[in-house]
């Protein structure tokens, strides 16, 4: 029981504040880069590997997983040895952490542009670095609760517990929603189907991103607002009110994002229920937050890290109540799949996952390396032209948004849509575009400004080392455990504890078998026209998931006159049945593609993904053109249909026997509609004569990607449609 | 729409061991005394400046 | 930047006051202790450029800043407390029987234990008592309970013995108080189980509101009878997961109220548990039943949600001042030990419990006498205002009989017992049966009292419903018996009480009024006579007026006097030369001090002899009632200040008041000395009565109380049979910290003139909840009207129950806080 003389690990903390600043600084870079590409389509023409439809996934991973993902882990491991009195449970662990979790970012920025991707919004990695980040995850939680268990302060504090909580349900979504079927070393099938892998991934999506966005910011908050303003937080016995109502009843989110979709409407409902509740433990902790300031808010005026702070919690309010009122279901018929969504997701990002962080890391650095801060007006002066640029970016996209989605629904007297082309709703909002775009410069030229600040201050601070503390082990007053024991002999000692957690890794070794059995029952098609993909089809849905087109395009059409006036028939929940994964997606930057099967010809389509602004002009979507020119291997299409087998779509034995012959005749099919077209029927000559003369390889047409994406456009939708005008013509007969 | 079941059974899962854990932390006393600790963690006093042991802390302040 | 600390205040609820004063004394100008913030003008000492009041402040400044604690003087400014280096306080500590029963956990060289200290009242406080590692090696590890200024040290036995510790806290000024209390006080745990009870009932009711929302949603949805497509899948599934969550409601969240439903029933007593009991349990049945035949989707929600909120509420009632202690008796107030004289000389500490008859016993300056004995030897200048509310020290010589509980003012005595403890005269009063009766019990609160009538009421509609559906639609009967017993639950009632008292009692708890629970405001409400005590409750027991009678003295005289009276240290000569008015300080030639008699100063020619009647030689014509002091210069006899004890301020206001509404009485046991004086404070017709023993105020009550509710109000020990006895007893103490006896609420000395507004105020509540009754009861009637026609669909109810609770609830705390927003906030 004598005082034990240990040090904090700081060496740790320090690695994670460089990689935090170095993603948050290429996060942002990506997300700037888009920015532009809304402004000037084709910057990056003829580079498969910039196309936004890519970067946007990388832009939401690098900015979410890299740069929060690592200013939570270097807030964790600096505040939790603090409070706990207690250096980290084991270095290696740490390191693991670190590295493993670089890797992974590594990974996401090598594989997505390269197009491998589960288009599974903020889960478009991979089933391979899915597992990895499942091990990195666990490797953090037990080094957490390692380092609890061998604390020197009895009372865990507040921000102990939003950290457990967050390691907890962060693990349990990550775990059900990368339940995916591996088909190749960098392909897989979401093992849910349409509505219910919308269901899922909505529920991580909400849960997994407000989980680790706003939950380890709470305790960040509770333990560095107090420690930068050197006040109490303004109520700790509602700190422990707002976190357990939080947590029981938090993991009901998710439907709000799938209002008015072919969900049920009790499920709708439901999380229009559950998201408006939230707001009262998410201004419980912003009211704590903000109150904590009370009798330092002259310090606020002068000091740069609080007035971070401050923005961050009032933004952090802000999001909080924008959230549950666009989750009502009238806000959201206007709001949902348009620019007002970009203004919330950045107003919560930037103010308050940004600038908490930015405010976190002008307290750690000058501490860490025992010196004042280099500049302190740089710093006030990234606080302003941060948060200028948070307005700039905001602003624009709320009016943006409402201007969109009100031409969407704008309606003539005869009933026929004011804006029928949706391109004239696109080109109504470059200006705002314009207006983000510099919002956002702004606020990267801050965060260039802030690394300036802290690279001068870390190269005029000391070297940091780990810092020498002393407190008293905590008595083993109980016969829990006694010290020096490792976790794993402590668990024998405890025959129930051990029994407990066999059954509970028993259980999850179970849900993996009785999940796909549960949902691949409960598919039973409820529209008997809905027939599964053909080969080529599937092969050419396969790379609409590649390309990334779910980020501009939605395929949910929602029963609104305006939206079946434009598109067709609303949505159903039965023609999805046979989607691995689902592609509803969340952003309307192009039109809602469910019905565009049969609308245009397929050489409208080759001439469209060749050059979009020759067929549509001012259309700022990029040009596709290595789809037309490249080969497309088709050689795994049969271990996909063997995979879907398993996932429940009925492709029989035969089917996958014939899939090579039956692409060849739905390509030869399409190559022949092609040629109707007399300009293409010349180009293409002309090619083919080229090539042979320079003895050049020619790749027959019906070989080309283009072909495959072309057969899966034209199938959408067409199930339901076809059927429907036949049965009008047969009963005014 | 099985996928419910699967939801169902997760998100009970984990507030049940929330519950557990709230239980278990007001058993052992987490929740006695709700004020000092908000004070508590605001004293680095635990920092022991290597070179002198005593006057740690006003180093550390200046 | 943000970590160079710098001076601001920490400010905290409680140190504000002293703040205030702080700043207050800045602006006078005059300096004030750089440790504990007090002015220092009657002695400055200057020590490493900064100013002390006393010495006792420099030695603790001087130990902070050679063991590096002198952040302490950063984190807030002047926030010690001068050390009270009273030497032997803690001698009792050497007796290793003692040792044992305060310590908490004592193993192989490891001690654990836990101490109470009154001076914690700062950040600066819990930082230096939690880094007393610095101070003694030895010392493991301190943490410090701040609401209950509680400190659990962990120290190494081998090298510090638990007296050297107690020693070092009260060196730096922090010395606990241990009193007889905490040795016989065994290990109580403390009882969390409401805490557990609401987190079931919390748990429960979010998921099963959401739970049972789909269905709720469907109803509106679809056509009437028919569930959308998958809903009616898993239809079954929610219904027996919401039966999974309430089933732990119902049998340990609600188990209370079946238990206290079950006893008042066996004791023919119908309280408000009774049909709280019916209505859970009818709720249980009728929804398993219904989702058992598939007849709907049960009332769980309705269920989890009420008892959810009773439980809110009984929480929210059990408000309890962590910091006060309300059932103290005169244990907290006796020493733990004292000195026996064994026959061959030497001394040693015992128990107070082991003094037998016959025993020897030393008694120090300022100790208390735990035991009825005769004087052997020693000068005796007892006080026993405190005990028997005399207000004048009494002087005692050797072979006369003194009392247990008298405070002895001069230097050490020798006593032999007469009596042990436990059969002293002040602790047979202790064996009165007032002390054994529970008020809370036995007082039949409002909400009770409305139960009998609204359970008889309920059944009688139940009944009558069913019977007239037996005729119209026997199918419907037993759904209507039901749904009437579910939605007349009487939720609402039984939460306007709890909040509205429970706010009430916050609302006091800000104005220094600490009532010990929301009972004790309702018996509050129904006061019709108040008694006072004199000693102590009127008079204020710390300050006093000084009349001087006599030849006027000159100057020089004066001067003199106030030199000598600077050098002794005797209660009487200190608090006389706070009031003389300033002289030029110079020191004296010749000082002598005659213990118990007086003090004589010489200066060049001149001398002045200060102290009792026949020791300064003037004739003592009337027999003095009050203390005086007498007062000659160079042999011949000048005169004498008479010391009056100083009414509080605003009495007679208050006493203005107080008459219009109910009966007052003074009750005293002093002297006639104050009959005039208090008789000009009275209102007319009022007549005081004085040398009441504490029995006889004990009797006094009892007969009062045939005929009326009784108010006492007290603060001595003599007034604790009195305040027991009475219907609300409330004690008046200067510092909340020190020691009040057993009552049910007490009241800072500064706030006794608004005690009329807390009365009008608690009359006012009770008021609020019968408001709040009635408010409860339309929605009753509403609820009725479904269950009567027998619609009462669980959507219906899962509104009704949760609106009237929540409107319940504001009304009640919205009520109250309007109410005491009349009451002015300055004092």
């Amino acid at each position: 029981m004598e005082t034990q003389q240990f040090h904090y690990d700081n060496k740790i903390v320090q690695k994670f504040l460089y990689a935090t600043m170095l993603w948050g600084i290429v996060g942002m870079l990506v997300g700037l880069l888009l920015a532009f590409m809304f402004l000037f389509p084709n910057i990056t023409d003829g580079i498969p590997w910039l196309s936004f439809g890519r970067l946007r996934p990388l832009h939401t991973n690098a900015v979410i997983f890299a740069f929060v993902g690592n200013a939570i882990f270097a807030g964790v491991y600096y505040s939790l040895q603090r409070l706990l009195k207690a250096r980290m449970f084991s270095d290696g662990l740490s390191n693991f952490n670190f590295w493993g979790w670089q890797a992974i970012i590594v990974a996401a920025a090598i594989t997505l542009p390269l197009g491998y991707t589960t288009s599974k919004e903020y889960a478009e990695l991979e089933w391979p670095i899915d597992i990895a980040i499942a091990v990195v995850w666990v490797a953090f939680g037990w080094n957490m609760i390692g380092t609890i268990l061998k604390r020197r302060q009895r009372h865990l504090y507040v921000a102990v517990w939003f950290y457990l909580a967050t390691f907890v349900t962060v693990a349990v979504l990550h775990i059900f929603n990368s339940l995916e079927l591996p088909v190749t070393a960098l392909k897989s099938y979401s093992v849910y189907a349409g509505v219910q892998d919308a269901l899922v991934q909505w529920w991580y999506g909400h849960n997994a991103v407000a989980f680790f966005l706003t939950t380890p910011f709470l305790g960040l908050m509770y333990y560095f607002v107090p420690k930068a303003a050197n006040r109490p937080v303004y109520s700790y016995r509602l700190s422990i009110v707002h976190f357990w109502s939080l947590i029981f009843i938090y993991i009901w989110a998710g439907p709000h994002h799938l209002l008015y979709s072919a969900l049920p409407d009790w499920a709708q409902n439901l999380g229009v229920v559950f998201s408006v509740m939230l707001i009262a433990p998410s201004w419980g902790g912003m009211i704590n937050g903000l109150l904590t300031l009370r009798g330092v808010w002259d310090k606020v005026r002068t000091d740069a890290t609080l007035k971070f702070m401050v923005v961050a919690i009032t933004g952090y309010g802000m999001a909080t109540f924008e959230g549950p009122m666009l989750s009502l279901k009238n806000f959201n018929a206007v709001a949902h799949f348009s620019d007002w969504i970009i203004a919330h997701v950045h107003v919560g990002a930037l103010a308050w996952n940004g600038f908490m962080t930015f405010g976190m890391v002008y307290w750690l650095v000058p501490k860490m390396f025992k010196t004042t801060l280099y500049s302190k007006g740089l710093a006030n002066f990234h606080f302003w032209i941060g948060t200028l640029g948070i307005i700039l970016y905001a602003l624009p996209m709320y009016v943006a948004g409402f201007t969109q989605a009100l031409m969407w629904k704008d309606f003539n007297p005869d009933g026929t849509l004011v804006y029928g082309n949706f391109l004239e709703t696109v080109t109504q909002i470059i200006p705002m575009y314009w207006m983000r775009a510099i919002g956002g410069s702004l606020y990267i030229v801050g965060t260039l400004v802030m690394l300036y600040n802290i690279v001068r201050t870390v190269r005029s601070g000391s070297k940091v080392e780990d810092e020498l503390a002393e407190a008293p082990a905590l008595t083993r007053v109980s016969k829990r455990r006694v010290a020096g024991e490792t976790f794993h002999t402590w668990l024998e000692r405890k025959p129930i504890q051990l029994t407990v957690l066999a059954t509970i890794a028993i259980l999850i070794g179970g849900i993996i078998q009785i999940v796909p059995t549960i949902l691949v029952k409960s598919n039973i098609p409820t529209i008997t026209s809905v027939t599964p993909y053909t080969p080529l089809e599937l092969e050419g849905r396969d790379l609409y998931i590649r390309e990334g087109c779910v980020g501009c395009h939605s395929q949910m059409i929602r029963p609104f006159r305006s939206e079946v006036e434009r598109y067709g028939e609303y949505a159903k929940a039965g023609e999805f049945v046979y989607d691995h994964p689902f592609l509803w997606g969340s952003k309307r930057t192009g039109p809602d593609l469910l019905r565009v099967g049969g609308k245009y010809s397929d050489n409208w389509h080759l001439n469209h993904m060749y050059d979009p602004q020759s067929t549509s002009s001012g259309s700022i979507m990029p040009a596709y053109q290595w789809l037309v020119r490249n080969a497309h291997d088709r050689t795994g299409v049969e271990a996909k249909m063997k995979a879907m087998i398993s996932l429940g779509v009925p492709y029989t034995d035969a089917d996958i026997a014939t899939a090579q012959e039956h692409m060849a005749a739905q390509a030869a099919q399409i190559e022949e509609n092609l040629y109707t077209d007399p300009e293409f029927a010349r180009t293409y000559e002309a090619d083919k004569k080229y090539a042979q003369e320079n003895g050049e390889e020619f790749i027959e047409m019906k070989n080309r990607e283009i072909v495959a994406l072309i057969a899966y456009l034209q199938r959408l939708g067409t199930d339901i449609k076809v059927k429907e005008t036949e049965e009008l013509l047969s009963q005014n007969k | 729409m099985g996928v419910i079941y699967v939801l169902l059974a997760i998100s009970i899962c984990v507030a049940l061991v929330f519950f557990v854990a709230f239980v278990l932390s007001v058993k052992k006393g987490q929740y006695d005394d709700a004020y000092t600790p908000s004070v508590r963690m605001l004293f680095e006093d635990e920092i022991v400046d290597s070179s002198t042991n005593n006057n740690q802390n006003k180093s550390q302040t200046e | 930047m943000g970590t160079n600390y710098d001076k601001y205040h920490m400010l905290l609820a409680n140190s504000i006051p002293l703040l205030w004063e702080g700043i207050g004394k800045y602006v006078m100008q005059n300096i004030t202790c750089y440790h504990c913030g007090e002015d220092c003008d009657t002695l400055k000492v200057f020590f490493d450029e900064k100013h002390f009041c006393c010495n006792g402040c420099k030695t603790v400044y001087e130990i902070f800043s050679t063991n590096g604690l002198s952040y302490y003087y950063d984190l807030q400014s002047s926030a010690g407390s001068t050390p009270n280096g009273v030497s032997g306080k803690y001698d009792f500590l050497d007796n290793q029987e003692i040792v044992e029963k305060l310590l908490e956990f004592n193993e192989e060289g490891i001690q654990v234990v836990e101490l109470y200290i009154p001076q914690i009242h700062c950040s600066s406080c819990i930082w230096v008592l939690e880094n007393l590692n610095r101070l003694h090696a030895s010392i493991k590890m301190a943490q410090v309970n701040f609401p209950k200024k509680k400190i659990r040290i962990t120290y190494d036995s081998a090298h510090l013995s638990l007296k050297q510790l107690v020693v070092l806290l009260a060196k730096i000024g922090y010395g606990p108080s241990i009193t007889l209390d905490d040795y016989t006080k065994k290990q109580h745990s403390v009882d969390r189980s409401l805490l557990y009870k609401l987190g079931v009932a919390g748990f429960a009711f979010g998921n099963v509101m959401l739970l049972s929302f789909p269905e709720y949603f469907d109803h509106f949805v679809s056509k009437p009878g028919t569930t959308e497509y998958w809903l009616d899948q898993y239809k079954v599934v929610f219904r027996w997961l919401m039966f999974a969550f309430s089933l732990p409601v119902v049998c340990y969240a609600a188990k209370d109220y079946f238990i206290s439903a079950f006893k008042g029933l066996r004791s023919k007593l119908l309280n408000i548990d009774v049909p709280i009991a019916l209505g859970i349990f009818t709720l249980f049945t009728r929804s398993t039943i219904d989702i058992l035949l598939d007849q709907g989707s049960g009332f769980f929600d309705s269920l989890a949600g009420l008892v959810f909120f009773l439980l809110v509420g009984k929480f929210f009632q059990q408000k309890t001042y962590s910091f006060l202690s309300f059932e103290r008796d005169y244990k907290s107030y006796f020493p733990i030990a004292v000195t026996k004289l064994n026959d061959n000389g030497h001394d040693e500490n015992i128990p107070i419990h082991k003094v037998k008859t016959g025993d020897r016993i030393l008694i120090h300056n300022q100790e208390i006498l735990p035991v009825d004995g005769v004087l052997i030897s020693g000068d005796a200048q007892i006080d026993y205002s405190f005990v028997t509310g005399e207000s004048q020290a009494v002087h005692r010589t050797s072979g006369d009989k003194l009392h247990a509980g008298g405070k002895q003012l001069g230097g050490a005595l020798e006593i032999e017992v007469l009596k042990s403890v436990s059969q002293s005269y002040l602790t047979q009063l202790w064996s009165n049966s007032a002390f054994s009766k529970n008020k809370a019990s036995e007082f039949q609160t409002l909400t009770d009292s409305i139960g009998k009538r609204f359970t008889l009421s309920v059944l009688t509609i139940a009944i009558l419903a069913t019977v007239f559906w037996l005729f119209m639609d026997p199918g419907k009967a037993l759904n209507v018996f039901t749904a009437v017993l579910i939605i007349a639950c009487p939720c609402a009632i039984a939460l306007a009480a709890p909040f509205t008292l429970g706010n009430m009692l916050r609302i006091f708890g800000q104005h220094h009024f600490y009532v010990k629970d929301t009972n004790t405001i309702e018996r509050m409400a129904k006061i019709t006579a108040i008694i006072f005590d004199k000693t102590g409750t009127l008079t204020s027991s710390s300050e006093n007026t000084i009349v001087y009678e006599g030849m006027e003295l000159t100057n020089g005289e004066a001067a003199l006097l106030k030199n000598t009276l600077r050098v002794s240290n005797h209660p009487l000569s200190r608090s006389l030369y706070k009031i003389l008015k300033n002289h030029q300080i110079y020191t004296l030639d010749g000082f002598e001090e005659e213990t118990g008699k007086g003090i004589h100063g010489k200066i060049s020619e001149h001398s002045i002899k200060v102290g009792s009647a026949n020791y300064v030689g003037g004739k003592s014509a009337l027999k003095a009632f009050d203390t005086s002091v007498y007062v000659s210069a160079d042999e011949n006899y000048k005169g004498r200040f008479v010391f009056k004890s100083k009414y509080r301020s605003g009495l007679a206001t208050l006493f203005k008041k107080l008459t219009k509404t109910f009966l007052l009485f003074v009750v005293s046991g002093d002297n006639e000395g104050e009959k005039y004086r208090l008789k000009k404070l009275l209102p007319f017709g009022i007549t005081p009565f004085f040398n009441q023993k504490p029995e006889d105020k004990l009797r006094f009550v009892k007969n009062l109380q045939q005929h009326q509710k009784v108010l006492m109000v007290g603060d001595g020990l003599n007034d604790a049979g009195a305040l027991a006895q009475s219907d609300v007893g409330i004690a008046i103490s200067e510092n909340i910290n020190v020691f009040s006896p057993a009552c049910d609420a007490i009241l800072e000395a500064s706030k006794m003139n608004r005690l009329s507004d807390f009365l009008w105020l608690s009359k006012n509540a009770v008021n609020i909840i019968k408001a709040s009754f009635l408010f409860s009861l339309c929605y009753n009637i509403v609820g009725l009207y479904f269950a009567v026609i027998g619609q009462l669909q669980p959507i219906i109810a899962a509104i009704l129950m949760p609106l009237s609770s929540i409107s319940i609830v504001i009304f009640a705390t919205m009520g109250t806080t309007l109410l005491a927003r009349r009451l002015p906030t300055k004092n």
